[in-house]
């Protein structure tokens, strides 16, 4: 699934809406707190296209809302505003010393073959990159189930990929119309001199 | 499917090589399990299944699983008889139920057509689509000569909910966004291997599983090349980390070009081609540019840079250091612009390098 320009204008209507909402609060004069008003915008836009059906999106949209709740509960103006942003998600709470220590005794009392190596660390790498995985998807933690992961993890992508095209065709288009002013105005300056 | 199919003139031999007392076996068994499907059909533990969520319900489960087992017995007697007795238990068949005028001729093409999705149904078992052998396409045919007789019994609106059923399916296997209605399992038990619940319902979730990481493959790019989930996995978590890199470097570009934070961007496909083939000599006469972040340029625990910030950004032009130094562009701006391009072409070089040198390792 490519992302469509449907919802690369929906994203975009979001985002100005968000920056719209930003911009008297902000101090405009310092470059990363603007930046830091773009991206925030932009995630609430593109979290809110999916109305917290994925679970990607909740987490991130709480995540955003620990920092600036007042922005985030008005850029989503009420659409489920309130379940979104209280409920809390599942904590799993896993003690790794001791996960680690039993499975090390599991390991030494079984007996082993070299296929069963060979597999066993396949295995092993497998579960690694998907905790990997985990780490790089927002709310990924809380997605015990392989399934749920690949799934939010496809969403996710086609999300970020809007996010990154309409970003980057902006930025061109900013680009461009100063790029056209900057030798405008050197044609000037040359012009000018003589 | 229909190419493994046995020919009409092997079937006649095979049928005129059974003798009289095994055809009458045979037709008891076709009418025991016409009995057997027809009450299972109308269970509403039927209605359950065909509304099944994907979410594993233990009752169901344990149900599907008794029901297999009554039809598989029914069917392993039937394993020995050569291919099926089938013309002549076919107009048996379709004499009895008289409603029903499908050709003989084209029987064939029907029964496959009805029978999988009838099979499906009807034996409320969960199917694997992968190849499978000889014997097992002796087997599904077997069942699907048999399961042929019930479709013709209950008529053409079974058939419609079936293809209904198939379409849905379909639908659902595509794309995680969608919510799934009729999450249908199937899969299944090959020829050898365990049919335990456990087994399938671990085949059947491993099915899933690859299902879902060959949309990944298509989605992420260069992700073909590599065989085995380790190594896409890899790919796409390269690819989300370098699409949130991304993501933050246009966001703090935009925040330089654009101090009023205004996207006031009616269309921006159209203008963003205007923009460009407007400006495309420009930009190559200029000097060339290369554009970096240097603090939000990456080289993560592995060490790997991530080269694709590099290649989409290779035409554009250090607008932001310009921009601000454009009331007074002088000598010394000018200085410093040629000192942050060597330093990140430095950057980038070290880097390369490095990642090379890693990859040897």
């Amino acid at each position: 699934m490519q992302p469509t320009s449907l919802m690369k204008e929906e994203f975009l209507k979001k985002w100005q809406m968000g920056l719209q909402i930003y911009r008297p609060l902000i101090d405009n004069t310092s470059v990363s707190e603007r930046r830091k008003a773009i991206k925030l915008s932009a995630d609430v836009a593109m979290a809110s296209l999916r109305r917290g059906t994925t679970c990607w999106s909740r987490a991130l949209i709480q995540k955003t809302a620990t920092e600036n709740n007042f922005l985030v509960r008005q850029m989503l103006s009420g659409i489920k505003a309130e379940t979104l942003i209280n409920k809390k998600l599942p904590k799993v709470m896993c003690h790794r010393k001791i996960v680690r220590r039993s499975k090390k005794n599991f390991m030494r009392r079984k007996s082993r073959s070299v296929s069963e190596e060979v597999a066993a660390k396949a295995r092993k790498l497998i579960k690694r990159k998907t905790q990997g995985l985990r780490n790089v998807v927002p709310g990924g933690e809380f997605m015990n189930n392989d399934v749920l992961l690949i799934q939010e993890t496809l969403d996710y992508i086609v999300s970020l990929q809007t996010q990154v095209n309409v970003m980057r065709s902006i930025v061109d288009a900013a680009e461009a119309g100063i790029e056209r002013t900057a030798c405008y105005l050197e044609k000037l300056k040359f012009t000018i001199e003589d | 499917m229909l190419e493994g199919l046995v020919s009409p003139e092997s079937l006649s031999l095979s049928y005129a090589d059974m003798s009289v007392p095994e055809r009458l076996k045979w037709l008891q068994q076709l009418q025991q399990q016409e009995v057997l499907s027809q009450s299972s059909n109308d269970s509403p533990e039927l209605l359950q299944i065909l509304q099944f969520h994907g979410s594993n319900n233990d009752e169901l489960l344990q149900s599907t699983f008794s029901h297999f087992q009554m039809l598989g017995s029914g069917f392993g007697t039937n394993y020995n008889m050569g291919f099926g007795p089938s013309h002549e238990a076919m107009d048996g068949c379709i004499s009895r139920t008289g409603s029903c005028q499908i050709d003989p001729a084209d029987t064939m093409g029907v029964m496959l057509k009805n029978s999988e999705e009838n099979r499906a149904i009807s034996l409320k078992t969960k199917r694997k689509s992968e190849v499978k052998t000889r014997e097992q396409e002796k087997t599904e045919k077997k069942i699907k000569v048999e399961a042929e007789t019930e479709s013709n019994m209950k008529g053409k609106s079974n058939m419609s909910n079936k293809e209904a059923y198939s379409d849905t399916l379909k639908e659902t296997s595509k794309g995680a966004s969608e919510i799934q209605k009729l999450d249908y399992i199937h899969v299944r038990a090959r020829r050898g291997q365990a049919t335990d619940r456990h087994s399938l319902a671990e085949r059947a979730r491993r099915e899933k599983i690859s299902k879902k990481m060959k949309y990944l493959q298509d989605l992420v790019p260069g992700c073909n090349q590599v065989t085995g989930k380790a190594g896409t996995l890899d790919e796409i978590i390269n690819y989300v980390q370098s699409l949130q890199r991304q993501v933050e470097f246009l966001s703090m570009k935009l925040a330089v070009l654009n101090p009023e934070l205004d996207l006031s961007v009616e269309d921006l496909s159209v203008k963003q081609f205007q923009a460009y083939s407007s400006n495309l000599p420009v930009i190559v006469a200029s000097k060339p540019l290369i554009m970096v972040d240097v603090p939000l340029f990456p080289l993560d625990q592995q060490g790997s840079l991530d080269l694709s910030v590099i290649n989409l950004n290779q035409t554009t032009t250090i607008e932001a250091v310009r921009f601000y130094h454009s009331e007074n562009f002088s000598d010394y701006s000018k200085f410093l612009l040629l000192v942050w391009e060597v330093t990140c072409l430095l950057y980038l070089f070290a880097s390369a390098i490095y990642k090379l040198g890693n990859s040897v390792t």
